[in-house]
């Protein structure tokens, strides 16, 4: 169907019709102009005949878009912002969406997750509550052997060992597991084979499995490692075999793998508890169910074993749930936040594209006239904002790829699946998607706008008025949203920046500057005698202190906020005979003498630990003012006594020799439990070796690091050194996920402001255009610079005003979401509300004040003149 | 833009399409022909706009009901662009006046059924 037959069609139409109106006796001039009439818009004639055509939408499609292109040309620095703009709020939604796609929506790498779970004790007692415990070997046995929902039940429990030879002494990490694990999780070992039942029992054989990441670091990927012998704490294990690349379980660090071994005695106690458990359900089972299965086994148990079992219940996790539970509603609150900045960017740019549709609106109504239909329009707007989208949506990925890689560097190590977390498939859809989204949306604005607009009134000479004045609403209404949106952003960053100071404000107990810690672990071969132990401990603190500029060094078993230590429980002087489930927890730690003077923790009373305190000599014990006070309210606590276990139990009694200042001990959030800290070389048959070292310093902590790493190898060169930093980078650690957190936040926040800025000042300079004359009036009137100021200003404030009126409420309804993210400040913290309030006041006068400026020179005589 | 009375007949959708089949069951013709003759035959109260005629004439012979041809003009020296009705399109014809047929008995029933509700 060409083009050139129609128009002969209709010209001979035309030609027929005319002769008819010359019969009828017109004019020759008249009847051909009758005959147009009658016919209509020809131009629309053939838009809509040509629109039959199947390629017609794509031809119309390539034509919007050559015609968006040289609008976008026609305006390179529109284009521009434009374009940047959008790239920033799309390329930040993308590199978040990225972490969400890794953590929460990828499967785990396991097979048939779903049917794997975590079982744990639900302990609930009057002391101690913890609904994901750690089981005892006694519980995890029991479980195994009564349940009917489970395929099998596997227990880990976490370790680290020396490995020497082959190079250096190193530290790693691994898990002492049961040989039904890897089957549980599916996995086939890449090289040799997994544990046997056999040396799953304890003494059941020297072997090993290495992850693929140390077989690659340590043993070059030498296949022949499997049979040879490697040395793990000075002892000879046998490499079994080598796991896939990439598998870990449960944690990403662990590198090696030995047997559980645990004995018959241990398997049967079910005070201890120490182990994870994971359980792969029976085809079928659901969650529930096996909760309730083992619910009825956990009764059975606690009237079995009142004393070690009574409130001791188990709680069921899904693995998925285990592994993402905690950071799934920290994820989708950044989606949310940055999803929130992309709509401001939209909210933005759609008021770019208003402003310039005002300058466009003649074109638009001429075009109209000419016959384009109101779809086409429609659609020649969006081409504009189309394009837009596609330059954003390429530059935003590539943003987003550089932010994924920022923010893989940034993320606290807690995050789970950070390996994961990168630029693929799935997330480029995501990239391409929402920048589609984003660029409709921000032209959707504009052509909403002339939708309602006559194109009739625009023709007219001077009718700006009528669609200005819609134009204008529509931009407030923009104004006002970004606002709102731009305010519970802030209002979630000035949440997070009072829990962050909140936390580094909380008093520790101790002086964390000038403190040097590291970590050397004994191993157990060589250092299996308190003597042999004790001797290394005074060695090296003599050497250590005999160091320039170290004031003092020590030790203790587990250092504060290192998230690491023992809950052990108690009974104390004048406690009756308890009750099962009544027992006193307390922090228990071994230190060496000067550790409470090394970390500045004040000695309230009585005496430090000393050398002195041995095996031979009086059981000692250097309690925490909690522990004084709780123990024994309103007494002298020195010269009484504690004892491991209940008041029954023989065993000996360890007497209060010294009271000190609370410490913050496994993290910050926890308030100071009742703590007990006992001479090292009386060390109660706990097993706790002073392995975290902390050396006070005269200057700059890690000054010395050289010296104290030689101090230690001056007594033994195969001891592996780890951990070695400062306290403040330790406490600092403590608090890396809110830091990442704000660190995220704050940038949004930082943007968002920038965003409203440029908003409210984009609108109110507008204004200012439009209203030109009516300003020029007023001052012609007499009107004063300050009123014109004031005119100006007022119009401003009254749009900031409004967007933190439904901001605020916006705000105080989403923040509750965010309560698990923050600490020390409620979810609605007036003193955030109040201050994020001033700063947008603040931000949005001071945008508007350059329009207003330009106002106030309004020249009435231009301004009357121009129209 | 709009050229036409106000107070004329509309044509209902779908129907222009049905008066050009019946039209060209008299046999081939152009497009002035075919407006001026439902002009006519309807005493003036149809009067098609003669520029929707074009867009329904394409639409028609691309769905196969009309075939077109240019051929000499009988009386002017002129080529035009004639529409003959296709076997398809004589088929499509009946179908559309017995729908339309029973379309405009239920109409009637329901508007003297009115009626005698009026009185």
């Amino acid at each position: 169907m060409s083009h050139d037959d129609l128009d002969r069609e209709l010209r001979a139409h035309l030609e027929f019709e005319a002769e008819e109106q010359r019969e009828r006796g017109l004019s020759p001039e008249d009847a051909a102009f009758a005959a147009r009439r009658a016919l209509g818009n020809r131009t629309r004639i053939t838009e809509d005949v040509r629109a039959l055509s199947p390629w017609a939408t794509v031809d119309d499609f390539a034509q919007d878009l050559r015609y968006g292109a040289r609008m976008l040309r026609k305006h390179p620095a529109f284009a521009v912002i434009a374009a940047l703009t959008l790239a920033l709020g799309v390329g930040a939604t993308t590199a978040i969406f990225s972490i969400v796609d890794a953590v929460l929506l990828r499967p785990l790498p396991y097979a048939d997750v779903d049917r794997l779970a975590m079982v744990w004790e639900n302990v609930n007692l009057p002391a101690y509550k913890n609904a994901r415990n750690t089981p005892s070997p006694g519980n995890f046995r029991d479980w195994r052997d009564r349940n009917s929902t489970f395929v099998d039940l596997a227990a880990i429990r976490g370790g680290n060992w020396s490995l020497t030879g082959h190079g250096e002494p190193i530290r790693v990490e691994g898990e002492n597991v049961s040989a039904s694990l890897f089957r549980l999780l599916q996995v086939e070992p890449l090289l040799g084979r997994v544990f046997t039942t056999e040396e799953e029992r304890a003494g059941g054989g020297h072997v090993v499995l290495l992850g693929h990441a140390l077989w690659a670091d340590r043993f070059a990927s030498n296949p022949a490692i499997v049979g040879q012998t490697i040395h793990l704490n000075d002892e000879p294990y046998t490499v079994v075999g080598v796991l896939p690349r990439g598998f870990h379980f449960p944690d990403p660090t662990d590198r090696v793998y030995l047997p559980l071994g645990l004995t018959p005695q241990q398997l049967a106690n079910h005070g201890s508890h120490f182990l994870r458990v994971l359980g792969r359900l029976k085809p079928g089972v659901t969650l529930a169910q096996a909760q309730g299965d083992l619910d009825a086994v956990a009764r059975q148990l606690t009237k079995e074993l009142p004393q070690s079992n009574t409130g001791v219940g188990v709680t069921i996790v899904g693995l998925p749930e285990q592994v993402v539970g905690d950071v799934r509603v920290p994820l989708l609150i950044m989606l949310g936040v940055v999803a929130f900045l992309l709509l401001m960017v939209c909210a933005n740019i759609g008021n770019l594209l208003l402003a310039r549709a005002s300058a466009r609106e003649r074109e638009f109504a001429v075009r109209a006239a000419l016959g384009a239909s109101r779809v086409r329009l429609l659609r020649q707007m969006l081409a504009e904002s189309v394009l837009l989208s596609a330059i954003s949506g390429v530059a935003g990925l590539a943003l987003a790829y550089l932010g994924v890689e920022a923010l893989r560097a940034l993320a606290p190590s807690t995050l789970p699946r950070i390996d994961d977390i990168k630029v693929n498939g799935v997330v480029a859809a995501f990239d391409v998607a929402v920048a589609l989204a984003a660029g409709i949306l921000c032209g959707l604005v504009p052509a909403m706008q002339a939708r309602r607009s006559d194109f009739r009134d625009a023709l007219k000479d001077d009718a700006r008025a009528s669609s200005a004045g819609g134009r204008m609403r529509a931009r407030n209404v923009l104004i006002v949203a970004e606002t709102a949106l731009g305010v519970v952003v802030l209002v979630g960053a000035g949440l997070l920046l009072r829990t962050f100071v909140h936390l580094t404000q909380l008093p520790v107990g101790f002086q964390s500057d000038r403190l040097l810690t590291f970590r050397v672990a004994l191993p157990p071969g060589r250092y299996a005698t308190e003597p042999q132990r004790t001797a290394f401990y005074a060695a090296l603190s003599e050497r250590l202190q005999a160091t320039a500029g170290v004031t003092s060094a020590s030790a203790i078993s587990f250092l504060p906020l290192s998230l690491r230590g023992r809950t052990t429980a108690v009974s104390a002087e004048g406690d009756v005979p308890e009750l099962p489930g009544q027992a006193r927890f307390v922090d228990f730690r071994s230190v060496a003498p000067g550790y409470f003077r090394t970390m500045s923790i004040p000695i309230r009373a009585g005496r430090d630990v000393a050398w002195s305190d041995t095996p031979a000599s009086r059981p000692a014990v250097v309690v925490s003012e909690t522990l004084a006070r709780t123990f024994w309210p309103n007494q002298d606590p020195l010269g009484k006594w504690i004892k491991l276990g209940r008041p029954q139990d023989k065993v000996p009694m360890l007497t209060v020799v010294g009271v000190v200042g609370d410490v913050r001990q496994l993290d910050l959030v926890r308030t100071p439990r009742p703590a007990a800290y006992f001479p090292a070389a009386q060390d109660h048959g706990t097993g706790d070796t002073l392995a975290d070292w902390v050396v006070r310093t005269l200057d700059e902590p890690m000054s010395l690091a050289a010296q104290a790493r030689a101090a230690v190898w001056a007594i033994d060169a195969t001891l592996p050194i780890t951990r070695m930093q400062t306290m403040e980078r330790l406490r600092s650690a403590v608090t890396a996920t809110q830091q990442f957190n704000l660190l995220l936040v704050g940038i949004f926040a930082v943007l968002a402001l920038v965003l409203a800025a440029i908003g409210l000042y984009g609108v109110t300079s507008y204004s200012v255009d439009q209203r030109t004359r009516e300003l020029g009036i007023r001052v012609a009137l007499g009107a004063q610079r300050r009123e014109v100021l004031r005119l100006v200003l007022s119009q401003g404030a009254r749009l900031a005003v409004a967007g933190l009126a439904a901001g605020t409420v916006a705000a105080l309804a989403l923040t509750r979401f965010m309560a698990t993210l923050l600490f020390g400040v409620g979810a609605r913290d007036p003193l955030t509300f109040a201050a994020v309030g001033l700063l947008l006041l603040v931000v949005s006068l001071v945008a508007s004040c350059i329009p207003a400026h330009r106002a106030t020179r309004v020249d009435p005589v231009i301004a009357l003149r121009s129209t | 833009m709009p050229t036409m009375n106000r107070d004329r007949t509309e044509l209902l959708q779908g129907t222009l399409d049905m008066l050009i089949l019946r039209t060209l069951l008299l046999g081939a013709a152009h497009g002035h022909e075919i407006a001026k003759h439902i002009q006519r035959t309807t005493d003036d109260v149809l009067k098609p706009e003669h520029g929707s005629l074009y867009p329904a004439l394409h639409r028609l012979e691309r769905k196969g009901l009309v075939v077109s041809k240019w051929d000499a003009h009988r009386e002017h020296n002129r080529e035009c662009k004639y529409y003959r009705l296709t076997p398809a399109g004589r088929k499509q014809l009946t179908a559309s006046q017995s729908k339309w047929k029973r379309l405009q008995e239920a109409i009637a029933r329901v508007m003297s059924a009115a009626a005698r509700a009026d009185v």
